[in-house]
């Protein structure tokens, strides 16, 4: 199985660093509506994802017959506030999660200071949890999350 | 726009949107997991550090799956580089260099702060582009639709502040 994830994250890494999700330039353009790329490139997997997810959910098992379990992501005043942050981040670096580790693979020298980054800002969300919870109402650690 | 690797012309917006929801839709029909990328981070996060937080099953039982595919992210891009010119290491990064136009330690300093936004928002959030922006929206989820718009306004905002209005000049 592990070797079909890696696989799956080498589809998924090669499409965004060809399509231009992973350039810096291509992200800037989209901010700036100078570019249609990127707002293309949402719109075609949104529309074609939907009726796709939609047939799996109604047959309700993956293909090798197991219950299929999609977890919801909950809504709290982080989702807001962190969407926001997280945007900030976006046009800094002009990476999202996915591409920082596509231009590192790219070799990109300065994806590694965005990768850094993150892992100290997820490190210190982690590290700020229990005080962060009462501020922005997060759901407690032990609780698993709800599956529709 | 030509990419800044090797200067190619990128694949077109049908083809890239279409590949990206085959490879969400084939993750969840064939392995059962929910695309996500930011969560990766986490688990990241939790091979050294021990708080309850990154402790919890969500986030143990989620390393056999995200930690390869993390590994398959850097993967693609260097076979990306690879069949397209071939890897070398490079600094290039096209319009920031006459827009923020810092050296090689001040790229980095911004890089690193940016980064910091990225995993403290994601975190926050509960998700990014990939969790929220295309998984999130495909499934008509609400939480998705507000952080995607949120995420949508802050990157629009601080790249009109840097690249129109020229915020970062004082950098340099």
């Amino acid at each position: 199985m592990t070797a079909l994830y890696v696989a799956f994250g080498a589809a998924f890494g090669f499409v965004l660093s060809r399509s231009g999700a992973a350039d810096y330039g291509l992200v800037q353009g989209m901010f700036l509506f100078e570019e249609f790329q990127l707002y293309g490139i949402m719109a075609t997997a949104v529309l074609l994802t939907a009726p796709g997810l939609w047939w799996i959910r109604r047959r309700g098992h993956t293909a090798l017959g197991e219950p299929l379990k999609v977890e919801l992501k909950p809504m709290t005043r982080g989702t807001a506030v962190g969407g926001l942050l997280f945007g900030v981040g976006w046009s800094i670096t002009g990476m999202c999660p996915g591409p920082i580790l596509v231009n590192i693979g790219e070799g990109k020298v300065y994806a590694l200071a965005a990768l850094a980054g993150a892992l100290v800002g997820a490190g210190l969300f982690g590290s700020l949890y229990p005080r962060l919870q009462g501020i922005f109402r997060l759901p407690p650690v032990a609780t698993p999350r709800p599956s529709r | 726009m030509r990419l800044i690797l090797h200067d190619l012309t990128p694949l077109h917006w049908a083809a890239g949107g279409a590949a990206i929801a085959a490879i969400t839709l084939a993750l969840l029909f064939v392995t059962n997991r929910r695309l996500g990328i930011s969560g990766g981070f986490e688990d990241l996060c939790s091979l050294a550090l021990p708080n309850a937080y990154f402790r919890r099953g969500a986030v143990r039982s989620a390393r056999p799956w995200r930690l390869p595919f993390l590994a398959g992210l850097v993967l693609g891009g260097f076979l990306s580089a690879v069949l397209s010119g071939g890897w070398t290491p490079t600094w290039s990064l096209g319009a920031f260099a006459t827009v923020v136009g810092l050296g090689h330690a001040g790229t980095l300093a911004w890089m690193f702060v940016g980064g910091l936004f990225i995993g403290f928002g994601t975190r926050l959030a509960n998700g990014c582009t990939s969790g929220h922006g295309i998984f999130g929206l495909s499934n008509f989820e609400w939480p998705s639709l507000v952080s995607t718009a949120c995420f949508m306004a802050g990157g629009i905002l601080t790249t009109q502040a840097i690249h129109r209005l020229g915020v970062a000049s004082w950098l340099s």
